[in-house]
């Protein structure tokens, strides 16, 4: 009795143990801000990784290979001087799962009351229970402080599309050209590279990965929190090591810039 | 999806100078990731070796050469070659992974520069991290072991207040000195640096990462009694950290607190060590050498950004080649309200600020 | 030739030959050079990190000890000036004195040099055509080249003229006289290129004004003298040696002179930096009344402050300044108040706060005191012998008689030459 119930205990450790020896960690950081651009930790050769995070804040501090999982950037105007294969982006449409079914599953531009296609009057979108759960932060979009609506950046009929002014559809992989319609400047200083951000090849002819605008900036929540200057906060990392001899650093703040 | 090695330069061949400033990478991929293959099974199957071959009297060998090796600049080519193959060898014994020391020469009609944006920085010190992720420094848990290349000042927005008003001296005939005299208001001397709050960037606050310039009147290069810090031709001031002899008169000079001293021998793990290394920039140090930030020489010498231009989720930093108009930082210079650090110290850093 | 080969083991010879009191004085000095070399092997293998520097503060006691010391050394010139200058007699017989104390500290700044490196073990960089010197950009590179040379000038003045006493020949003053010259000048420029190693650099604003040399030459010929002064007692009561008092005299009067421009230029100090109060005047305010309550090294720039007025008061005042029962506590106030000024009072807050502002405070070690001191110690050790050396020399019981054997050649065998118990 006794050893068959040892041999049991013993049986049942074993068993614990496999899904545990199984189950490696996955270390997945973020790129940008935190939901967006995440990756997931890898060797590319055996002692390169791709990515090297943060331990503190799970934030990417280091990439082996910037190009790695990168598609040539779209074409975009005043962008044409660069030679193709140079600019490469990070596609985002294949990780928005659902975007294919967007376009096939609800929104189709077909159907009884879609002929010809209509938008909703009074331009303000109706609160159903699946979009609410999809995208909370749409509910009162503050993006323009009222002046736009969601169909003024998605496409009416092809919804896993945006749109630009002449009502055709814009990917989800070059949303600059839909941002860069109201903000120029903006547009204007990320294609000389001066706003925004690019990794890869410092030479002007190098080849270059481009972050687009959603990588960093989410257009449906631009009041998040305590939010200062358009990003939104991160928790930062870790102060530099106390200096010989010195017990802590609060004098730094007797000027009273620190408050908390 | 190709996967693209970083194209490592032929440190041996010639540039002829071009209209274009940057040379296209000459090679086809193929070839480069056939060169690099060979490169790094031949730089491991060397590192495997010198593992299992280092024997007491080849390492005495290799400490003694490399104490008695001559200062870098004036070696020959031969001489270079040679001294980097000893670290190779060294290293790759230390570390347990294949290291490579590239001596990759600046390029001609390259003076690289860099621009910071102040108004995007939000202080979250990622770039802090990130130069250290590359840059191979001593990074213990005892006082003295960790160094960090960049130091982030957090600088108050203004705190003026009502309260301080009557605070001022002297009376009579009205305050000469307003309470609100020393309330700090943007960049102060006396600057914040070891901020941890919940979450930045704060609403109080602004924040301006400071590092080496590379200035091209360098106080630090002057006092060296050794000439071991030096300006390269592309504009990157280094230090030869075979030859430096600790006396830290460079750290005097330096107006920008950018050098920092390996008070003992660097505490690197091997698995947080970086093997990709150049002579000049983030091979691993030893004890009583100064070091400092060089813009990842061992990147931007065959064409890459540095960790922290990389690293900055805002993209406040940008990087390139200032005799090129069409890189960005030329264009921030051109287009964008730039300001350096301590001008009329006549340092001329190639480190501009901006805002916009 | 011969006077030549027996010159150095009569020497040494007469300088081993001592009482209990010489031994046990060299035995105690022995266990602080232990604790110095004990100090060396641990700074060359583990590295600074024994010590309580930092990357902030990355001069501290090694480096001020080294300047205090080259002051020390240049002070020496006290001596040699008005002997030579002005044939002051009393100080004439006593010159070689001087000397030896100039050598020995040069010999400790050479020390601490050691001590402060990270790397001495590759000092020979610095040598011309083996390693890179780089002259004239370094004022580093001038210090070595000063220093060494001043070495040299006085270990051969000093050296020529035990001989020559000792051998009972005549000095040539050709070949001597310039090089005194030479040293009284050298012996200005060391301490005027080290107060440059400091004043040059823009990025310090404490130190970087054109008052540092002049502070340096007056805070080294107050401080120089008063532990000459020390010594010249010490000599006096415990060997046969009699140094005039014309020749006290003289020393007390140049200290007075000296700390009193040093105090006024202190002031001047204070009142230009304190009266606008801009950033640059930040390590002084640390100094001073501290920074953000950090107040560390407040109680030592007050207590060296009122140390050096002590002693200014005691030596402008003649009949204090002549009684030699009174004159040795004005030294030792005048020596100590001037070492902390210049260690604690001018190398460590230059470096609070740092070039962009972080303040952080110093804490030297133990094994970094300890290392100082041992430092000192092997200081003092070869000051004894030296100027054992030399008084005997000067006695005349370290003579040339022709004979071969050594030992004749010491008249009276050391003991009665040597630091007798009374």
């Amino acid at each position: 009795m006794k050893k068959f119930a040892l041999n049991t205990v013993i049986l049942a450790f074993c068993c614990a143990m496999i899904p545990a020896a199984f189950s490696a960690e996955e270390v997945v950081c973020f790129e940008s801000r935190k939901g967006a651009s995440e990756v997931t930790k890898r060797d590319l050769q055996p002692g390169l990784p791709n990515v090297k995070c943060s331990p503190k804040t799970g934030a990417v501090l280091w990439w082996g290979d910037p190009f790695d999982g990168t598609v040539p950037l779209g074409d975009t105007p005043l962008l044409g001087h660069i030679p193709h294969g140079k600019a490469v982006v990070k596609p985002r449409s294949e990780q928005l799962a659902i975007l294919p079914m967007c376009g096939t599953a609800c929104h189709n531009g077909v159907g009884p009351a879609f002929v010809p296609p209509t938008l909703p009057k009074g331009k303000k979108p109706v609160p159903i229970p699946t979009m609410e759960g999809l995208l909370p932060d749409a509910q009162n979009l503050q993006h323009g402080r009222g002046g736009i609506w969601c169909l003024d950046c998605h496409h009416a009929t092809q919804r896993n599309k945006l749109v630009d002014n002449f009502g055709d559809p814009v990917s989800f992989d070059e949303p600059q050209r839909l941002c860069g319609k109201c903000h120029g400047d903006k547009l204007r200083d990320w294609r000389d590279g001066i706003h925004g951000k690019r990794i890869g090849e410092w030479a002007s002819t190098g080849k270059k990965r481009w972050f687009v605008c959603t990588e960093c900036h989410n257009p449906h929540n631009v009041q998040d929190g305590a939010r200062n200057r358009g990003f939104m906060q991160v928790a930062p990392e870790t102060p530099p090591q106390l200096p010989k001899g010195m017990k802590n650093m609060n004098h730094e703040r007797v000027h009273g810039v620190s408050q908390h | 999806m190709t996967q693209n090695p970083i194209p490592l330069d032929d440190p041996s061949s010639e540039h002829p100078p071009e209209c274009q400033v940057q040379p296209e990478p000459k090679n086809s991929p193929e070839v480069d990731s056939r060169r690099d293959f060979l490169k790094t099974s031949a730089a491991s199957i060397l590192g495997a070796a010198a593992l299992m071959t280092q024997s007491d009297d080849a390492q005495a060998n290799i400490e003694w050469a490399e104490h008695f090796q001559g200062n870098y600049r004036l070696m020959t080519e031969q001489e270079k070659i040679e001294a980097r193959a000893r670290l190779e060898k060294r290293y790759s014994a230390e570390y347990g992974k294949a290291v490579t020391v590239d001596g990759t020469p600046a390029k001609e009609g390259v003076l690289l520069g860099y621009a910071l944006n102040i108004r995007k920085c939000i202080g979250c010190r990622r770039c802090v991290k990130a130069c250290v992720q590359e840059n191979n420094q001593s990074r213990g848990q005892e006082t003295g072991q960790t160094i960090e290349w960049i130091q982030v000042m957090k600088m108050a927005r203004g705190e003026f207040s009502k309260e301080k008003m009557n605070e001022g001296y002297p009376e009579g005939l009205g305050i000469q000195v307003g309470g609100n005299a020393y309330s700090p208001a943007g960049v102060v001397l006396e600057g914040e640096y070891h901020y941890q709050p919940e979450a930045v960037p704060e609403k109080d606050s602004t924040y301006m990462p400071i590092a080496c310039m590379q200035c091209e009147k360098p106080p630090c290069v002057k006092v060296c009694p050794v000439r071991t810090t030096y300006r390269e031709p592309d504009g990157v001031v280094v230090i030869d950290y075979n030859w430096c002899i600790g006396c830290r008169m460079c750290m005097s000079a330096c107006p920008y607190w950018a050098r920092r001293i390996n008070l003992t021998t660097p505490v690197l793990p091997k698995e947080e060590m970086n093997p990709k290394t150049h002579y000049l920039g983030n091979r691993p140090r030893m004890r009583g050498v100064v070091e400092k930030c060089t813009w990842c020489v061992q990147r931007n010498r065959v064409g890459r950004y540095p960790a922290c231009v990389e690293v900055c989720p805002v993209g406040a930093r940008k990087f390139g080649n200032l005799l090129d108009p069409e890189s960005e930082v030329s264009l921030i210079l051109a287009r964008k309200n730039v300001f350096r650090l301590k001008a009329e110290l006549n340092t001329f850093p190639k480190f501009f600020y901006f805002f916009d | 030739m011969q006077k030549l080969m027996s010159f150095a083991p009569d020497y040494i010879l007469y300088i081993l030959k001592g009482g209990i009191k010489f031994y046990a004085w060299l035995g105690f000095l022995a266990i602080f050079i232990a604790f110095a070399l004990y100090g060396f092997y641990l700074q060359n293998t583990e590295g600074l990190i024994v010590t309580g520097l930092t990357s902030q503060i990355h001069d501290g006691l090694y480096f001020a000890n080294l300047v205090f010391l080259v002051g020390v050394a240049a002070g020496a010139v006290t001596i040699v000036f008005p002997a030579y200058v002005y044939h002051h007699k009393a100080m004439h017989e006593v010159t070689v004195l001087g000397e030896m104390l100039a050598m020995t500290a040069v010999i400790m700044v050479m020390l601490f040099v050691f001590a402060h490196m990270g790397r001495p073990d590759r000092l020979w960089h610095m040598i011309p055509y083996l390693g890179i010197y780089n002259m004239p950009g370094s004022m580093l590179a001038w210090d070595v080249l000063v220093l060494n040379v001043y070495l040299m000038l006085n270990m051969v003045c000093g050296f020529y003229f035990l001989y020559v006493k000792y051998s009972g020949g005549e000095i040539n003053k050709k070949f001597f006289m310039p090089l005194i010259y030479i040293s009284i000048v050298w012996a200005l420029s060391i301490h005027t290129v080290t107060a440059f190693l400091i004043s040059t650099l823009p990025a310090r604003p404490m130190w970087h004004h054109s008052m540092m040399p002049i502070r340096f030459i007056m805070t080294a010929f107050a401080a120089g003298p008063c532990l000459i002064i020390l010594v010249f007692l010490i000599i006096r009561k415990n060997t046969k040696l009699w140094i005039q008092d014309e020749a006290i005299n003289l020393l007390s009067l140049i200290i007075t002179w000296c700390l009193g421009i040093a105090l006024f230029l202190t002031l001047s100090e204070i009142v230009v930096e304190l009266y606008a109060r801009t950033e640059h005047a930040n390590g002084l305010y640390y100094l001073m009344f501290g920074l953000h309550g950090l107040t560390k090294l407040v109680p030592w720039f007050w207590g060296s402050l009122i140390a050096m007025l002590i002693a200014f008061v005691m030596f402008l005042i003649p009949s204090l300044r002549t009684n030699y029962k009174l004159l040795p506590i004005a030294c030792v106030l005048g020596f100590g108040g001037i070492w902390v000024e210049k260690g604690m009072g001018l190398v460590v807050p230059g470096f609070i706060p740092t070039p962009i502002g972080e303040v952080t405070e110093y804490y030297p070690t133990m094994i970094e005191i300890m290392m100082t001191l041992g430092c000192w110690a092997i200081g003092f050790f070869i000051l004894t012998l030296l100027l054992k050396g030399a008084i005997g020399i000067l006695l005349g019981e370290v003579k040339y008689t022709g004979v071969k054997t050594g030992k004749s050649n010491i008249t009276s065998g050391g003991k009665a030459a040597a630091y007798e118990a009374r």
